[in-house]
């Protein structure tokens, strides 16, 4: 349950981090979002990938918590990637 | 002729990188020893950091702008390893 | 004149040259790179792989008792291996099904150290009776020493390419200095330009894992490939022993005293490690001198409890079973090593992060494939010929097809000859390796001598009818087909079924798409002549 909720998090916090870029809020949102929007998705996004390092390694300790917490973010980040390749593609479809 | 010249840098850097940089991280882990820890443990981290060495070498000897640089290099950090490591030779017989 | 002296090539920037660095290092060591990475990302579950492969072993739905299965392969043992100076045995865990062992073959001569190997049923103690195969191990073997070849070139081949493999990715690294600001960058149908990119992302998201397995990898062989410290430092066998048990829980067999004395009772011996470390948590079991009166017992501590590999044990005494001396400390360099490695085998690991291994792998895997593949596309661009490119065009585009998809066939091709092979034929587990290297040489001379893009097609469209119709031979060959396994709650037989059909799925979809591909043909303005019959030629090649 924790491993999901980890992922489910860090996927969020990529999420974030994506949509602070430019070249992303064009596919997104067809237009570029205001200075301290972009900010403010940065921000949340390294602080939700902080947030997981805590929560995974309270739960496991340094050693598995880290290793872990690598293959969480490897993970996510895939999603995250392939879910703005999949938007991107259908969405001019 | 002019093949051997226009390839003698090219060939001479991957001499460098692949030969000369297994030399040096060889030489690194044996210099290790003269780390102020048992013998053991200095053996040990003389085998995990040569293979930072071994990296660092072969990235610098393509990195720098002539294969004369490039051996240079090798040689200037060979030199206090070299030290380090024949400190460990001579006093070495008696540990 | 300028021209005699040494001539001083045009400086290049940082990029540039660690661009070429990083290509030439992953194209040299790239069709070996693949092939350790897919056979090391299928190894994170080689004792699924091996349960598998060895179907005559039932389902085991409690995990035996660890100190009665002891005993019972020590009583084995002393029969089959008698006289022998060190026996080795592994002690269950959930995902084997048999006990591995290993001992000194018995009368050997004192310089040559050779060894045998069996496995045996848990609740027996007896050999399996199940088919000779070497399961997963052999993928797992493969991996850092290869095959028909003295173990210690395999694994110097081995360190060698794992090397180029560092070089390429901190190569990598420099030459991608946009590499926050691209990191979610994806430009699809560009051609060279996505191949880039899915190159880029797979090695990026990445990034942790591969430096992490790569440098680790080197870790796990470092006595090998680096000895001159230990050569300089150690010059008396006490000396290397005091070195080599920081290193491993395997205790060197001292000197026999010839008398005869009865082995103490292994099972109180495991029961009191489990009352230390738990009761899953005890690995291993290593006897020396057997029946002789400087009989010692090692319990080590099981490898999946713990992120180290660092030797963990309990020794005792042989004759009377007293708890003799406890290691349960190394000092802090082999405290490192000892994670170093762990962290690259990944035995702590529950379920979940063997999943997350898995993945991440498979993505390395790819990343290493995307490679190979990109090469060949960008160079394509550039011949004035496509139809007769140059011998090192020609040699990477075949090589590519014979050791991706070709290892694919090939590795599902080990796993049919494990169900079509008949029991009885003698050395049937090297007979099932047999046919993975027949196959893949095959796989190698229907890529010379086929057109390219036909050779893939054909390739992938094999491996993916061998890998779909494996759990249907399955069914057909065994009592344990899909239905039932999933019936049984056996969700090691099922999923490794279901995971084939995964794959089939996989490479289906990549053969759809190498037929649906049209190569990028640079308008014909850049090359001399033959503009119109240029689009001909395209169509017959393809």
């Amino acid at each position: 349950m924790t491993h999901l909720l980890s992922i489910v998090f860090c996927v969020m916090a990529f999420a974030f981090l994506a949509v602070s870029m430019d070249r992303h809020q064009m596919t997104v949102f067809g237009r570029a979002l205001r200075a301290g929007q972009s900010r403010g998705f940065r921000i949340a996004g390294w602080c939700g990938l902080a947030l997981a390092l805590r929560f995974i390694v309270g739960n496991e300790g340094w050693a598995l918590g880290l290793v872990a917490y690598s293959g969480c973010t490897s993970l996510a980040a895939g999603l995250v990637y392939g879910g703005l390749i999949a938007y991107e593609r259908f969405s001019t479809a | 002729m002019s093949t051997i010249v226009r390839h003698g840098p090219l060939a001479s850097r991957i001499v460098a990188a692949i030969f000369g940089g297994y030399a040096l991280a060889a030489l690194a882990s044996v210099a290790a020893l003269a780390l102020p820890m048992s013998k053991p443990q200095a053996v040990l981290t003389g085998m995990l950091a040569s293979f930072i060495v071994y990296a660092c070498a072969v990235i610098w000897v393509f990195a720098v702008r002539s294969a004369r640089r490039a051996w240079t290099g090798l040689v200037i950090v060979a030199v206090p390893l070299l030290l380090a490591a024949s400190s460990v030779w001579a006093g070495g017989r008696i540990s | 004149m300028k021209r005699a002296r040494d001539p001083e090539p045009k400086a290049r920037g940082i990029r540039q040259s660690m661009s070429d660095l990083h290509t030439w290092a992953g194209l040299l060591a790239g069709w070996i790179l693949y092939a350790m990475f897919l056979t090391g990302t299928v190894s994170y579950f080689k004792d699924e792989t091996s349960q598998w492969m060895r179907p005559e072993q039932p389902h085991q739905r409690d995990m035996p008792d660890a100190a009665r299965v002891a005993q019972r392969v020590t009583a084995t043992l002393g029969t089959i291996a008698a006289g022998s100076s060190q026996w080795s045995f592994d002690l269950p865990d959930e995902r084997t099904s048999v006990i591995g062992s290993f001992w000194r073959t018995p009368g050997a001569a004192a310089g040559k150290r050779t060894f045998e190997s069996a496995s045996f049923d848990p609740v027996t103690g007896q050999r399996t009776s199940a088919r000779e195969t070497l399961g997963g191990e052999f993928f797992y073997r493969f991996h850092f020493q290869f095959f028909y070849m003295p173990v210690l070139w395999g694994r110097w081949l081995a360190g060698l390419c794992a090397m180029f493999m560092l070089v390429a990715i901190v190569s990598g690294v420099i030459t991608h200095k946009k590499i926050f600001a691209d990191f979610f960058t994806f430009r699809w149908g560009k051609g060279q330009r996505s191949w880039l990119d899915a190159h880029n992302a797979l090695s990026v998201f990445g990034l942790p894992f591969h430096a992490m397995i790569t440098y680790t990898g080197l870790v796990t062989l470092m006595t090998m490939y680096m000895p001159w410290g230990a050569q300089t430092a150690f010059r008396t066998p006490a000396e290397r022993e005091a070195m080599t048990s920081q290193l491993s829980a395997f205790i060197q067999p001292g000197k026999p005293s010839g008398q005869k004395a009865g082995l103490a009772p292994v099972d109180a011996m495991v029961r009191e490690a489990q009352a230390r470390w738990g009761r899953d948590k005890v690995g291993r079991v290593t006897i020396t001198n057997p029946g002789d009166t400087t009989a010692r017992v090692a319990v080590s501590r099981g490898e999946a409890s713990r992120v180290s590999m660092s030797p963990q044990y309990m020794l005792f005494d042989g004759v009377t079973g007293k708890l003799i001396d406890v290691k349960d400390s190394v000092g802090g360099a082999a405290e490192t090593r000892g994670v170093l490695y762990a962290l690259h085998l990944g035995r702590f690991s529950d379920l979940q992060l063997r999943w997350l291994y898995f993945i991440v792998s498979l993505a390395g895997t790819a990343m290493v494939g995307t490679g190979l593949v990109m090469w060949t596309v960008k160079r394509r661009q550039k011949l004035p010929d496509p139809a007769r490119p140059h011998l090192g065009f020609w040699l990477v585009e075949r090589l590519n097809i014979a050791s991706i998809a070709g290892l694919s066939v090939a590795m599902t091709s080990f796993l049919w000859a494990n169900r079509l092979l008949p029991l009885g034929v003698a050395a049937r587990d090297n007979a099932e390796i047999n046919v993975f290297f027949a196959v893949w040489g095959a796989t190698l001379l229907h890529a010379f001598v086929r057109p390219a893009k036909r050779a893939w097609i054909e390739s992938l469209w094999l491996a993916t009818a061998l890998l779909a119709f494996l759990p249907v031979l399955n069914a057909l060959t065994t009592d344990r087909p899909l239905w039932r396994s999933i019936e049984q709650g056996d969700w090691v037989f099922a999923g490794f079924d279901l995971m084939m059909w995964a794959f089939a799925a996989l490479h289906a979809a990549l053969a759809l798409r190498v037929a649906r591909h049209r190569p990028c043909v640079k308008p014909a303005g850049k090359r001399a002549g033959a503009r119109a019959t240029m689009p001909e030629r395209e169509k017959e090649s393809a």
